[in-house]
């Protein structure tokens, strides 16, 4: 039953990831990276980790492509080509080598990595307990709560560049 | 024959059990479906009352049918679809709309965990049994009322609230007409601003019953303080209740907050260019989060299944039906009395308010419970 489920979940991620990349329309990317979301946090149910798999849901499928939506609408980009005059610079052919040599290199060290895991345990190390809300909080803010308020910073000032970068100087 | 046909069953793994948990995904479904109905009703019949009108009465004893005739009607009419819309989108977003609407009620329970002894007692069905050679006088061991019994209840609940909004969303963009984009990015803002503190307030019941599962958050309300109080979280959070309500209709769409389908200004809002059952599907999911706010209010803050006095065993349920109808006609009653707000009044007390005051309140619950040791 299992296998089944993974089998289908991970049939939809990888369909969702790829439709992503090779739809013209900008909006069907974006509603298919969130049906690629929703099942990768299938996923993490099946792993024995529920509350990653709501709390993927809520940040990342919720709130975060809520906004790209937005923005998608915002701008009525009907087609990906509207944009070719403003995205010739990135869509150059010097560009378009550097983006494949790094997706070679993403690609090696994602070979690497994965062949690392040859015959890792799928569940969480510590059982279902290492998965709990309370021991994740208490990583998070005990083990690594140096990492974690560094990010909340780094969020932040991401924030107040956007709004400088977006801000009219009013006399 | 029927004794026999029961043995196989349990010869193939099929235990009393797994049918009544099947069967209480199955009436909640259909309970859900016909809320849409009894509150369509309910809704026309309050509105007629505020307005010292009659409301629906041709229709059947008291006009008790008129939800029937509206929905024959909606489905008789004609599906349109303008011509530059998005084919496949136009169609996904009502579904996207009642699914997540749906789902959503799957993990709120609705009463004590139970064997159902009480429902074959009363029914007749143990002595409808018997004749046929069954004994069954209720299940092995009580199973819980709920689609789905899950740990972090909660987080799921916000999980799929915030996915309900790609159909309002969706529905908005792929008419393709600027009522219905409007109407979308509107309430995408809305819930996106309200769910801020519709989450805080969550959190505030959470760190005072130190769980993520609403059966456990239900459990700790029962018994009562002096014998006469119902230990509600209410009492300990009304401030939350009240911003978890304000922060509801907001969520829900709903008068005074409904600026996604404002009719003056937007004529439908973001189901301005739909009809027919697709229509009916956006009708649908409006009711049921409606239902879904309520029994989640219910559990979180007026004690779920747990009642000023208790009742027979087998028969809590009763309370929380109670309490959410209790909260369904206090949304109604709202709708019809308030009128709505500016749109930038709206974004403004979200932000400038309510969020301050949800912050506070969380950070007081901190404040108690950390030095208190609730």
């Amino acid at each position: 039953m299992d296998t089944l489920f993974f089998w289908l979940l991970a049939a939809f991620a990888v369909m969702g990831s790829i439709g992503v990349i090779f739809q013209r329309n900008p909006m069907y990317s974006v509603v298919l990276l969130i049906v690629s979301f929703c099942a990768l946090s299938g996923l993490y149910v099946l792993l024995g980790a529920p509350f990653v798999a709501a709390i993927q849901i809520i940040i990342y499928a919720g709130a975060i492509m809520v906004l790209f939506l937005f923005v998608v609408m915002l701008l009525n980009v009907g087609h990906e080509d509207a944009l070719a005059g403003g995205m010739r610079a990135i869509g150059g052919a010097g560009p378009r080598r550097f983006g494949a040599v790094l997706s070679l290199v993403l690609l090696g060290e994602l070979v690497w990595a994965l062949s690392r895991l040859q015959g890792a345990p799928l569940a969480p190390r510590g059982g279902q307990a290492a998965a709990s809300v309370g021991t994740i909080g208490l990583k998070l803010f005990r083990d690594y709560a140096f990492a974690f308020e560094a990010t909340s910073v780094l969020i932040l000032v991401a924030m107040v560049g956007a709004i400088v970068l977006a801000r009219k100087e009013r006399p | 024959m029927i004794a026999r046909f029961f043995n196989t069953l349990a010869g193939w793994g099929v235990t009393a059990e797994l049918v009544a948990h099947l069967l209480i995904i199955v009436v909640v479904f259909f309970i859900l479906q016909g809320m849409a109905a009894v509150l369509v009703y309910m809704e026309r019949k309050v509105a007629a009352f505020v307005q010292q009108r009659y409301g629906p009465y041709l229709v059947g004893p008291r006009g008790l049918m008129q939800p029937l005739a509206d929905i024959v009607k909606l489905m008789f009419k004609e599906e349109l679809r303008p011509k530059a819309a998005d084919t496949v989108l136009f169609y996904v977003a009502p579904l996207l709309s009642a699914t997540a609407a749906f789902a959503a009620f799957s993990v709120v329970p609705f009463g004590a965990d139970t064997d159902f002894s009480w429902l074959v007692k009363y029914s007749g069905l143990s002595s409808v049994l018997s004749w046929f050679g069954v004994t069954f006088t209720g299940l092995a061991q009580p199973i819980h009322l709920a689609a789905a019994d899950v740990d972090i209840g909660l987080l799921v609940i916000f999980a799929i609230t915030s996915m309900g909004v790609y159909g309002i969303v969706l529905a908005g963009w792929s008419s393709n007409s600027k009522y219905s984009l409007l109407g979308g990015l509107r309430s995408s803002a809305q819930m996106i601003s309200y769910e801020l503190s519709y989450g805080l307030s969550f959190a505030a019941v959470i760190m005072l019953a130190g769980s993520l599962s609403l059966r456990e958050i239900v459990d700790m309300q029962g018994g009562y303080w002096f014998h006469a109080i119902p230990k509600w979280f209410l009492f300990l959070q009304p401030v939350g209740f009240l911003i978890f309500l304000i922060a509801g209709v907001a969520e829900t769409n709903r008068a005074p907050f409904d600026f996604p389908e404002a009719e003056q200004e937007l004529v439908a809002g973001y189901h301005t260019e739909y009809s027919s059952l697709s229509f009916s599907l956006f009708f649908l999911a409006e009711y049921v989060n409606m239902v879904t706010v309520s029994a989640v209010a219910t559990d979180l803050f007026l004690g779920g299944w747990h009642g000023p006095f208790p009742l027979p065993a087998g028969f809590e349920w009763i309370w929380f039906v109670v309490k959410v109808f209790a909260l369904l006609f206090f949304y109604i009653w709202m709708r019809w009395t308030l009128p709505r707000y500016r749109y930038d009044q709206l974004m403004e007390f979200g932000w400038k308010y309510l969020l301050p005051v949800a912050v506070i309140n969380l950070l007081v619950t901190a404040g108690v419970v950390v030095t208190m040791g609730w």
